[in-house]
């Protein structure tokens, strides 16, 4: 009998760029909330809804003492006896690091989804990539590639992957500096207490993280039965279970409630949490994330 | 010898397979599904144990390795197995078989061996001659196989001692010159005194080869003798290995075949022979009919007892007929008396002893007591010499008549002395003397000292230097008084005193009774010697000629059996011991009430192995019997590899958590080991319910809650008003004790006595109500124990102005309580006594009112009340077990919700009512501290003394 499950090889980077153009197509331009934006001084495309550096007006307000006289608006004060500072939008960048995780147990497909977790996982982050490019943001990921605003930053992305793959394991945050944006995507299968060991202090440095967790179908279903020899892609560790069909219960029972501690530990830390499952459509994923890093969570995140 | 053979060598290919199985077992517990499974972690979790997948531990492995091995081997059939060598085809096979006693053991595997050999000729197409030497008649015809095979068949072994040379004898006379090719000879490996005739004869016969096939019975073990002497039975027993020390166990038997006693044989190393001594009591080694060496099932290893005479005959002569109007005065008398319960008594029909002692000796008693008797018939001494000498007890007692007898009366034991001697007498400065310890041989050996028997006249024994070693009794002076002498097989006894109490008070005494007793016994016992060792006679005088049929005969195998086949009778003449043989094989001979035991061996029989350097020239093949041992090693091993299967089922289903997965799974097996292991599972519940400490019960809680502070208790009635009165009056008084002294009792509780625990409450109320049902004798005598334990009842018939109104009779409660109290054990009573304990425990009081006033308050009667200082009554501390009133307390005290009065006091006076609660106090104080305030009327005197 086939195994359900099986270990797939590292998808193209081309292949997975194609794809993701696909649906970022299908997204709407990204607006990073700027809420906790950086005092950054790089324009970007895209007002904050505040008063800055920018291009676009944003509104009038009456002079104050001591600012500079250039910036008072002379034909709107001629219209009544104040004057007038015509303030911009402030329009800046905002500094989003993507970052997917590329261990082998992201390379597990079952034959219950239709991709294997890792090419999922570079789809949304490139596909993330696009859209927020498309946004004026800037793209960065830890540990390969510093942050770029460039339209073409997921191809950019996509060919530092392809050069460098990313290392295992939650990313090297060396490079990130000041208040951003921070998306991991990957399955973390690990410990939750574990996770959020390394997350907690990302938190602390003022990033504003969002977590994608990518399942295959087949990790959250279990649908094993029989004797089963249970192989860890990462350790080799191996497990042999009599009669599999009997450990479902507990184990969807353990698996759902680490789900549930992680989101949870995130959601404290004012981070935001999406469950992915590959037999969805990334859409989904795409659309839900877009929410969170826009600002306005969707009211029905991920696929539950 | 020992070869291990195969019946199926060719399965022994299959251990070839062994690897192949190794290396499918390696795969077995059947190779699971593989999976990539990422969340391993948490699947860990849930997943108790890790399991080492793929290959089995290489113990498992090993296990089922050695179970196929042993299954493979099984299969195969091994047996020990040695080959015979194959024999001569130059003439005829001649197999000389023994079916002797030794070799009964493994007579299976000669008739197989001998079987073998009968192939082997049969295949070389030889005429078969065959003999077995311990039968009677030898058929040495040469036949064909099957002829051979026949008379294989029906041969059996024999309980005998082989007769080889008549058997090669038959054989010579049966070829009649015919050279043989094979001589076989299936040597039982004792040897036999005709064994060099025999060799000689086989050398005679010019065989091309001789075969010795021997069995391994060198552990040929036979008793040779046994002999009964005064403390235990000596058994000696000859072997044929003498090379290693060996101990066995040597068993007496009844003759239900059931084990009486038992002792060691211990041969030392290079001893043929040993000894071993049975100790029993007498009576247990009458009952011994057969001796047997433990686990030794031959014919030799037994040895028969002959047990003809149950209860020994003794015949009573006495010199002096006596007279019958005088039976104390008899001399037989007190003996008769003593053995009739032993022993069949015969006495001569006529005086006259010339001809009443050949018809006494005819009935062939085993003992002869003769009380003063001085001289014989001189006719009869011949007979009566010759029975004891075929082992007769003579018992004789002295007496005038021996005492005056000339010295040379062959039937004393000693030489005596003319006349008595009299000790204690008118004339005499000795003292009666009294008798010693007995000696530590003899038959009298461990009996106690008989303290009270006095000897005033005896015979006395001219000394001699074996005259101590012949002494089974002295006197206290060391004067003889039994002496003994060993004639052949027979015995003569002599007491030095007379039979009746004249001359000593030993007759009626009980040491007489046992020392007849035993000496009887050893009669019987000398008859038994005397039967044992294939020497067989009846004990005691057997006439000329004896013919005594078959009537038990022992099989090869040591057993006894009731088939006397062709056994003939075995003619006992007097002077000659007849012999084991075929006509008369051993086993017992005679009839139920009397028989011989015939044993194989004679007695100094020594096992030798058979020496066959007689043989002269030729050569002789040494070979084993086919089957040693007859143990094939096949069930064996079909034990071991179901063992082990049973194993590695055990160790697969644990390593398959089967165990612990148990709780959970519903499944038919499971529930079925839970099923049976329910019991398991319960007994222990069991136990823990009867463990100490863990003995709670229902109802605990309550009574530790009702232990905690003290509560007033009251008889609930069965009536709503009384009861609901009695509970507010209670609360009332509660609370006022509450309020006023240091007592804080819990809420008033309500009993009923015929169930309720009484001994919480150290008073109940009871108000007497006529209408209420009458309480059950149960209740009452619940009452009754309780005040006898120390409580105390107080009984309200609140009835101080009906009683009144019913016009000096009693009032309906009175009667109730009348009715109530008749079964109680209840003091003598009086109206509370002015100075009276209840009248100062707390309150000074001199009345008790309670909602009516007058009645007085009954209590128990105080003893000495006039003359004696101190108030208490018998029990409970001085405290009264009943008071009784008329004054309804309850009433009095009875309060409702809000703490005002229920009921109005008769007459409506609050100060009474004050008082009715301290009259409740002082009962209270009364009953709690019991007659603490009755010291008080000694506290001046007290203080007084500790002032000084």
């Amino acid at each position: 009998m086939a195994s359900i499950g099986q270990i797939v090889p590292q998808t193209p980077g081309s292949e997975v760029l194609a794809r993701a153009r696909q649906r970022a197509i299908l997204v709407p331009d990204c607006m990073v909330e700027a809420r906790r934006i950086a005092n950054t001084v790089i324009a970007g495309w895209h007002g904050r809804r505040k008063r800055g550096i920018g291009e676009n007006f944003w509104q009038f307000r009456p002079y104050s003492e001591g600012e500079s006289l250039s910036r008072i608006d002379w034909r709107r004060s001629a219209r009544d006896d104040h004057t007038y500072v015509r303030d911009r939008e402030w329009e800046a960048a905002h500094t989003v690091w993507l970052w997917a995780d590329m261990s082998p147990s992201m390379m597990y497909k079952s034959t219950l989804g239709t991709v294997s977790k890792e090419s999922r996982a570079l789809v949304l982050m490139l596909a993330l990539a696009e859209i927020l490019a498309r946004s004026g943001e800037r793209i960065g990921c830890p540990g390969i590639m510093e942050p770029v605003a460039a339209r073409n930053a997921a191809e950019r992305l996509a060919s530092a992957i392809m050069l460098s793959p990313p290392p295992e394991g939650l990313p090297d945050t060396q490079m990130i500096r000041g208040a951003s944006d921070i998306v991991l995507i990957g399955d973390f299968l690990d410990d939750a207490d574990r996770i959020m060991a390394r997350i907690a202090p990302l938190a602390r440095r003022n990033l504003r993280g969002h977590v994608v967790e990518i399942a295959d179908p087949a990790e959250e279903t279990f649908p094993y039965s029989g004797r089963t020899e249970f192989t860890d892609p990462e350790t080799g560790e191996k497990l042999v279970s009599g009669r599999a069909e009997t450990l479902r219960e507990d184990y969807q029972r353990a698996y759902l409630a680490r789900r549930d501690h992680l989101g949870q530990s995130l959601r404290r830390m004012g981070w935001s949490f999406v469950f992915h499952r590959t037999d969805h459509l990334a859409s989904e994923a795409l659309a839900a994330l877009h929410g969170h890093l826009s600002g306005n969570p969707p009211q029905l995140s991920g696929a539950r | 010898m020992g070869l291990l053979a195969f019946a199926n060598p060719a399965i022994l290919f299959g251990l070839i397979a062994l690897p192949a199985i190794w290396w499918l077992l390696r795969l077995t517990p059947p190779r699971p599904k593989a999976e990539v499974f990422p969340p391993l972690a948490i699947l860990a979790t849930v997943l108790k144990r890790q399991e080492t997948p793929s290959k089995s531990p290489w113990w498992l492995t090993l296990l089922r390795m050695a179970l196929a091995a042993a299954v493979i081997l099984a299969i195969a059939g091994p047996v020990m197995n040695p080959r015979s060598a194959a024999i001569s085809g130059g003439g005829p096979l001649v197999l000389i078989v023994d079916n002797s006693w030794s070799a009964a053991p493994d007579w299976g595997r000669r008739v197989e061996t001998a079987d073998q050999l009968i192939g082997d000729a049969e295949q070389a197409d030889l005429p078969v001659s065959i003999v077995f030497t311990a039968d009677a008649t030898h058929d040495a015809v040469p036949g064909s196989a099957s002829s051979a095979r026949e008379k294989l068949r029906a041969a059996r072994p024999k309980p005998l001692v082989p007769q080889r040379a008549l058997a090669v004898d038959a054989v010579a006379a049966a070829l009649n010159g015919t050279r043989p090719g094979t001589v076989a000879f299936l040597s039982d490996g004792v040897s036999t005194p005709d064994d060099g005739a025999m060799m000689t004869r086989l050398a005679g016969l010019l065989p091309q080869q001789l075969n010795l096939i021997q069995g391994d019975g060198d552990g040929a073990v036979a008793l040779t003798d046994a002999v009964n002497t005064a403390a235990s039975m000596t058994v000696t027993a000859a072997r044929l290995s003498r090379e290693h020390p060996e101990t066995l166990k040597v068993n007496a038997l009844d003759q239900q075949g059931r084990s009486l006693a038992s002792a060691d044989l211990t041969f030392a190393a290079g001893a043929a022979t040993a000894r071993a001594d049975i100790s029993a009591p007498f009576e247990l080694r009458n009952d011994f009919a057969r001796l047997a060496i433990d686990g030794k099932a031959t014919a030799g290893a037994a040895h028969l007892l002959d047990d003809g005479f149950k209860r020994r005959r003794v015949a009573l002569l006495a010199g002096d007929g006596g007279n019958d109007m005088q039976p104390l005065l008899l001399p037989l008398y007190y003996i008769s008396r003593a053995l009739q319960p032993y022993a069949d008594l015969i006495e001569p029909r006529g005086a006259d002893l010339s001809t009443s002692l050949p018809d006494i000796l005819q009935q062939n008693p085993s003992a002869i007591i003769m009380a003063d008797i001085g001289r014989l018939p001189a006719e009869t001494y011949e007979p009566l010499q010759q029975w004891i000498a075929r082992g007769g007890t003579l018992i004789r007692f002295a007496g005038p008549r021996l005492a005056a007898a000339p010295a040379d009366d062959p039937l004393v034991p000693v030489i005596l002395r003319r006349g008595e001697r009299t000790l204690g007498g008118a004339l005499s400065w000795a003292e009666p003397q009294p008798l010693a310890d007995f000696p530590n041989f003899g038959p009298f050996a461990g009996m106690p000292r008989a303290e009270d028997v006095r000897v005033n006249r005896q015979v006395l024994a001219e000394p001699t230097p074996d005259l101590a070693e012949r002494t089974w009794a002295s006197l206290g002076d060391g004067t003889p008084l039994v002496t003994t002498r060993q004639v052949n097989n027979g015995r003569i006894v002599l007491f030095h005193v007379s039979a009746e109490a004249t001359w000593s008070n030993l007759p009626i005494s009980g040491t007489f009774v046992e020392m007849l007793r035993r000496l009887v016994q050893m009669a019987r016992a000398g008859g038994a010697v005397t039967a044992t060792g294939g020497a067989a006679a009846v004990a005691g005088a057997a006439p000329a000629e004896t013919v005594l049929p078959p009537f038990r005969l022992l099989t090869a195998d040591g057993a006894l059996t009731t088939e006397t086949g062709t056994a003939k009778p075995l003619t006992l003449a007097a002077g000659r011991t007849p012999g084991a043989s075929p006509d008369h094989p051993p086993g017992l001979y005679g009839s139920e009430d009397g028989f011989t035991a015939l044993n194989l061996l004679p007695a100094g029989t020594e096992l030798n192995p058979v020496d066959l350097s007689a043989a002269g020239n030729l050569t002789v093949t040494r070979a084993g019997l086919i089957g040693r041992e007859a143990w094939s090693l096949r069930p064996a091993l079909f034990t071991i590899a179901f063992l082990l299967l049973l194993l590695d089922s055990l160790i697969v289903l644990a390593m398959n958590g089967a165990f612990s997965r148990l709780p959970r799974a519903g499944r038919a097996t499971a529930a079925l080991l839970m099923i049976a292991l329910l019991p398991f599972a319960l007994a222990p519940g069991e136990s823990r319910a009867q463990a100490p400490g863990q003995d709670a019960r229902p109802g605990d809680e309550q009574a530790l809650e009702r232990l905690d502070t003290t509560h007033l208790a009251y008889v609930v009635t069965g009536e709503a008003d009384v009861d609901r009165l009695s509970e507010q009056g209670l609360e009332g008084l509660s609370q006022f004790l509450t309020y006023r002294t240091t007592l804080e009792p819990g809420a008033p509780v309500g009993l009923d006595i015929s169930k309720d625990e009484l001994s919480f409450y150290p008073i109940i109320y009871w108000p007497i109500s006529a209408s209420a049902p009458m309480p059950t004798q149960a209740a009452i005598s619940r009452i009754d124990a309780y005040m006898r334990n120390g409580g105390t009842v107080l009984f309200d018939t609140r009835d101080q102005f009906t009683a009144l109104d019913a016009g000096g009779g009693t009032s309906a409660n009175s009667r109730r309580l009348q009715e109530i109290l008749a079964n109680i054990d209840i003091p003598p009573l009086e109206p509370t006594p002015e100075n009276h304990v209840l009248t100062r425990t707390f309150y000074l009081l001199s009345s008790f009112p309670g909602r009516y006033t007058g009645s007085p308050l009954w209590v128990e009667a105080r003893q000495d009340s006039r003359n004696s200082g101190s108030n208490l009554s018998s029990t409970g501390d001085g405290v009264t077990p009943i008071l009784i009133t008329g004054n309804d307390f309850a009433g009095a005290w009875a309060i409702d919700a809000n703490g005002a009065p229920v009921l109005p006091t008769v007459p409506p006076d609050e100060m009474q009512r004050e008082y009715a609660y301290r009259a409740g106090v002082n009962i209270m104080m009364y009953m709690l501290t019991g007659n603490y305030k009755a010291d008080q009327v000694h506290v001046p005197a007290l203080l007084e003394r500790l002032g000084q």
